[in-house]
């Protein structure tokens, strides 16, 4: 066809249309409002005793950076292995992913960055501070005496570590036993301390007299070896021979005795030393009766710790206390009394006996676990002094005479954990640390100023000006989630030996997990408060305002484009943003 | 202009039947119309489809009432489906069956014809033994019924339109064309 | 080549024609055929197009809007609940002059639920800036697919090729198919007088503020009413080639008749019997076959409709709380005439119950012996509701 033919005048269309560039265009000046990253403070982390950086370690371990996971951990913790087996690990319990399906695992995927750098013989890449003048005296291998001394060995700080036993380790190595930590992954996590130059010394039982003198070698003493002294029944008979305490009975057993025990063996108490007995006792063939004078939602015990006891046999028997323990021709009998709940007031209830309802039974063997306190007065902060100070897990001395002493682990913790005995440790390396370089009077201030939201842990890497410093205090609530961004899906199930492989032996009954497992429960982890690099902010922004950068944040708001829209905060996943007022 | 109305049931070809024929009929000159009942299609059920024939353009787009033909390719259709509704005295009713049905006197007012086309179909291995297909032995036969069109433009729609086997269904349609039974005007063939 | 085909496939057929270059639908009934066989066009090869399979007729739309920006030849297919839920895309296509052709077969609208035919769907996007197109049968719903592209093109307005369900696009019939050749020469290939351009950028359908936006509705008036002239041409061209032309109207024995017929669709070609019945008995009466219904026919409906003394207006849809919608835009279109003739709405046919000659012969009759219209519609068939016990 010819272009006459079309002889009808057509207009031509007309469109919005335009050519210039929208960069012209510098919509941040109509802004009052302005976004900019803020990273918060996750639950789990603040809930930790040790505040280990857990929404940042899970998203290293999605990343599959196993490695640096463990280093985020070890900054705050020199016993990720341990923890990963024996901790109560209460992050599960406010893990905000929890309102939506189910807690992250977080003490299976702590134990498997630490076994994956132990697998492989990884030695971690941890600042340190070169040497510092002063020396300090640690009294007691345990959780919080190698805490401290790996805390301030990292600060320049030459340690010494004093342990009357043989070998290091204090309640690690004697009172937990082989099927919640093998001795090899204790040895591994104390090898690593030793190699920052701590100096420990086993079979050096310490005195007091030690304190008095221990100035002319020391500018500080930190004390931390525990509750042995066993508490008494106050009951006839419980100083009969056999009648055994609990921790001596686990250290027998952890130095390799095996007591051939049968029949019913009775265990008083419902703490973890009273469910730990129950369980060694059952694994050496005894059938295993818990008595406790309280409930089973009162016993101070882990109660995952109870559950997989009961699971494998042991039995309990709530609402009773010892009343007398004699001898018996088949071992002793034991007299027991009926309680009742008097007031619900508190973390446990009060009980007192019902009138006249008690009942008899006769064991082989009674094993008692209700307490431990210290072995000797020095070993107790001295209350009333006037240069006493108190901080969360430790209580510290001036001493015009001697070396400052600091109290430690459970003699000043806020409850008797591996994972508060770490941050007794820490916290003392902190104190000392703002005490010689700063004075006494900026202990208080500087150590709360690294609280983990609102503490009382305590951030290390907050203590030396690290990257997440910048994280603001306040603690990502669940409703503050985006939680379009995520699917449900199913909490990885710890594997464990079958209950009759169990009680065959000592052998650990967690088995390990799959990379892949570990991958993918990693990646349920909301990261909250902290920016894992998804990108929501740069996709949404209509302005094209949030650019890639190589600072660490790994992004950057062009505020000549940014109008202030808020749509990367809200579209934010975890709320590693903020806006405010510009 | 002549109307014809197919019987069927969903699956059987009916639909296809009465295209083809369309087809046969306007290679033979015919301006043609075409169409299913139109609605839902369900296997098995009772379907119909409709042909329209003429000389000159067809101008009515309307639904069939009154057919000149029927055509029936199930024969138990005759029970249940009216197969006679609205046919025009007169008219060609085309039964697939070996033999005529019993109750002859229900068609008095027309004419009937039928072939085994089941039979056929089977021979030729067209459709399976439980459901063969019919409906180009059913053109052929209808095709000697109404004298038109020839059997080879019949021949020549099949070949053309046919995607599977289209030999065996040009020679089942042969075969029915020589073997429909044109019994004729059923009120004669009821008093003689 | 003359074919028996189905009009769903005449469509189709024109389209492989036009030889469209990006083709988006989904699938409904009464439209699925026409797809369905550009869809096997597109993956033997017959077809050099890009099929976009999409989840929503409003995303078909979307796909379309996209590709028709980037300069080329765009196809889809719709009825009913479909083109109802494209309606926002619509007002886009035709405000961002992007010239995209649609076949639309007349469909009722649910509930309850029916597949028959009804222009109520297409009529209801009366407003939105398309071509509408309707036709009565698979020949003219080629020609007018054929021609729909060269149209689209030159005015810059997508254009809507209207056909009814069933009787038309499932009806078989002979059909005069062009060759490829002589298409190509009809239909040269689209030269885009704008589009998307990697190496010219430039943003389209912006904001457009109160002191432009008006010049653009204005610009698109312009172009409709300019389509009319456009089509004119556009079908001398098509009948020097192929011998057909349909008109935006058609008038047959208008001239000298007292009652007209207004129609459109399938229902014309039933009312050409009826007409050439009702001539043979003396009657005069005349038919006019609307075929374009936007742009509106103004100039062409007063002009064969002037002398008539009635006019019996057909509508298979309805506007509820006013009337059939063709009877009421005549009306309109007639209303300052100094001398215009009485305009009597019929419907009938709605959700595809048949439109026999013998309901328009009714119709005709109705209309020559009422003096005036009995009310601004009138229902043709309804079935007498049982009287109350």
């Amino acid at each position: 066809m010819t272009e006459q033919m079309l002889s009808p005048i057509v207009p031509t269309p007309l469109i919005p249309r335009s050519f210039t560039t929208t960069e012209s265009n510098k919509t941040g000046s109509w802004r009052f409002l302005k976004p900019r990253y803020d990273e918060k403070t996750a639950p789990c982390s603040a809930a930790c005793p040790a505040g280990e950086d857990i929404a940042r370690v899970e998203m290293l371990v999605a990343q599959g950076l196993f490695k640096e996971a463990w280093e985020t951990i070890l900054q705050e913790n020199p016993f990720p292995a341990v923890c990963g087996r024996v901790c109560f690990h209460p992050c599960e319990g406010v893990c905000n992913r929890k309102e939506f399906d189910d807690a992250i695992a977080i003490h299976t995927l702590e134990r498997f960055v630490a076994d994956t750098a132990m697998r492989y013989g990884i030695q971690p890449d941890i600042a340190r501070r070169p040497v510092q003048g002063p020396r300090v005296a640690v009294v007691g291998s345990g959780p919080s005496g190698l805490a401290a001394a790996y805390f301030l060995a990292r600060l320049g700080y030459t340690c010494d570590v004093f342990e009357a036993k043989s070998e290091p380790g204090g309640i690690l190595r004697w009172g937990i036993p082989l099927y919640r930590l093998p001795v090899n992954v204790l040895e591994w996590e104390i090898g690593r301390i030793r190699s920052l130059g701590v100096e420990i010394h086993c079979n050096h039982r310490v005195s007091s007299d030690f304190l008095r003198d221990a100035g002319d070698r020391y500018q500080a003493v930190f004390i931390g070896c525990g509750h042995h002294r066993n508490v008494d029944l106050g009951i006839p008979g419980e100083n009969l021979d056999g009648v055994e305490e609990g921790l001596p009975f686990l250290e027998r057993v952890r130095a390799g005795e095996r007591p051939d025990l049968s029949g019913a063996v009775a265990i008083i108490g419902g703490g973890n030393t009273a469910v730990d007995v129950s369980r060694c006792a059952l694994r050496l063939g005894a059938k295993p009766v818990i008595v406790y004078r309280r409930r089973r939602q009162d016993m101070p015990a882990f109660e995952h710790e109870i559950e997989m006891a009961l699971e494998e046999g042991v039995e309990l028997m709530e609402l009773w206390a010892p009343l007398e323990i004699a001898p018996h021709a088949d071992g002793y009998r034991l007299v027991l009394q009926k309680m009742e709940v008097a007031a619900e007031e508190g973390p446990r209830a009060q009980v007192r006996p019902v009138p006249g309802e008690t009942r008899e039974m006769v064991v082989s063997k009674v094993l008692k676990a209700i307490g431990n306190a210290a072995e000797e007065a020095w070993m107790e902060p001295p209350e009333g002094d006037g240069k006493l100070l108190r901080l969360a897990n430790t209580a510290l001395v001036r001493r015009d005479d001697g070396p400052v002493l600091v109290y430690g682990g459970d003699l000043a913790a806020l409850e008797k954990s591996v994972a508060h005995a770490v941050a007794s440790g820490k916290e003392a390396a902190m104190a000392l640390d703002t005490y010689f370089q700063d004075g006494w009077d900026a202990i208080e201030s500087k150590v709360s100023a690294c609280r983990v939201g609102q503490g009382p842990s305590l951030s290390m890497e907050m203590y030396l000006g690290g990257e997440r410093c910048r994280r603001n205090p306040h603690v990502v609530a669940f409703q503050e989630i985006n939680t379009d961004y995520f699917l449900f899906s199913p909490r990885l199930a710890q594997p464990r030996l079958l209950k009759e492989e169990r009680i065959q032996g000592f052998s650990e009954i967690d088995l390990k997990i799959s990379a892949a497992l570990a991958l993918r429960e990693a990646e349920r982890c909301f990261n909250c408060g902290i920016c894992n690099q998804c990108d929501n902010c740069r996709l949404f922004c209509p302005d094209l305002a949030v650019c890639r950068d190589d600072n660490p944040q790994g992004r950057r708001i062009n505020y000549d484009y940014c109008k202030g829209c808020g749509v990367c905060v809200v579209e934010c996943p975890r709320n590693a943003m903020a806006l405010e007022q510009d | 202009m002549i109307e014809v109305r197919f019987h069927g049931r969903g699956g059987q070809g009916t639909v296809v039947a009465s295209i083809l024929m369309a087809k046969a009929f306007f290679q033979a000159g015919y301006y043609v119309q075409s169409f299913p009942l139109f609605g839902v299609e369900r296997r098995g059920a009772p379907v119909e489809a409709y042909l329209r024939l003429d000389k000159t353009k067809i101008l009515v787009r309307t639904n069939v009432y009154t057919p000149d033909h029927v055509v029936v390719l199930d024969p138990t259709l005759l029970e249940g489906v009216d197969i006679t509704r609205g046919l025009k005295p007169g008219g060609w009713i085309l039964i697939n069956a070996p033999e005529a049905p019993p109750n002859l006197h229900t068609y008095a007012d027309y004419k009937l014809a039928h072939v085994d086309a089941t039979r056929i179909a089977i021979r030729h291995r067209l459709g399976t033994r439980t459901h063969p297909i019919v409906n180009t032995a059913m053109m052929g036969a209808f095709a000697r019924v109404l004298g038109e069109p020839p059997l080879e433009a019949v021949m020549e729609a099949i070949r053309e339109e046919v995607p599977a086997k289209p030999e065996a269904n040009m020679a089942a349609a042969r075969e029915a064309y020589e073997s429909v039974v044109l019994l004729g005007p059923v009120a004669e063939a009821v008093s003689a | 080549m003359k074919k028996v085909v189905e009009g769903s496939h005449a469509v189709s057929e024109a389209v492989r024609l036009a030889r469209a270059d990006v083709i988006s639908a989904y699938p409904i009934t009464p439209q699925t055929h026409i797809v369905e066989l550009l869809s096997e066009y597109c993956s033997d090869g017959t077809l050099n197009a890009k099929f976009l399979r999409v989840e929503s007729e409003h995303s078909a739309m979307a796909a379309l809007i996209g590709a028709a920006s980037a300069g080329v030849r765009t196809f889809t297919a719709t009825s009913s609940q479909g083109l109802a839920l494209m309606h926002e895309l619509l007002h886009w296509a035709a405000g961002a002059r992007l010239p995209i052709v649609m076949a639309e077969v007349n469909r009722a609208l649910a509930p309850g639920w029916n597949i028959w035919t009804e222009q109520t769907d297409s009529l209801a996007q009366r407003d939105t800036g398309w071509i509408q197109l309707y036709c009565e049968d698979a020949q003219e719903a080629l020609d007018t697919t054929l021609q729909a592209f060269r149209l689209a093109e030159t005015v810059y307005l997508p254009v809507m090729v209207v056909l009814d369900a069933f009787f038309l696009s499932h009806t078989y019939e002979p059909v005069d198919i062009p060759e490829q050749e002589e298409a190509d020469r009809f239909l040269p290939p689209f030269k885009p007088a704008f589009q998307l351009d990697t190496q010219n950028p430039s943003a389209f359908n912006q904001l457009a503020p109160p002191n432009v936006y008006m010049e653009m509705r204005r610009s698109l008036q312009d172009a409709m009413e300019s389509a009319l002239d456009v089509l004119d041409t556009i079908e001398d061209d098509y009948e020097k080639l192929f011998g057909r032309r349909y008109g935006a109207v058609e008038a047959v024995q208008c001239d000298d008749a007292d009652i007209i017929l207004v129609t459109s669709g399938t229902v014309t070609s039933t009312s050409r019997l009826v007409l050439r019945q009702l001539r043979e008995k003396g009657e005069k009466v005349g038919l006019l076959k609307m075929k374009a219904f936007r742009p509106f026919p103004f100039e062409a409906l007063r002009k064969h409709t002037a002398h008539a003394k009635k006019l019996a207006v057909i509508d298979r849809n309805f506007s509820f709380g006013a009337g059939g919608i063709f009877a009421q835009e005549i009306r309109s279109a007639l209303c300052n005439l100094a001398r215009r003739p009485l305009v009597f709405g019929y419907v009938a046919g709605l959700g595809g119950r048949d439109v026999t000659t013998d309901v328009i012969e009714d119709i005709y009759w109705r209309t020559k012996t009422s003096a005036h219209p009995e009310g601004e519609s009138i229902w043709i068939g309804l079935h007498q509701p049982a009287p109350a016990a």
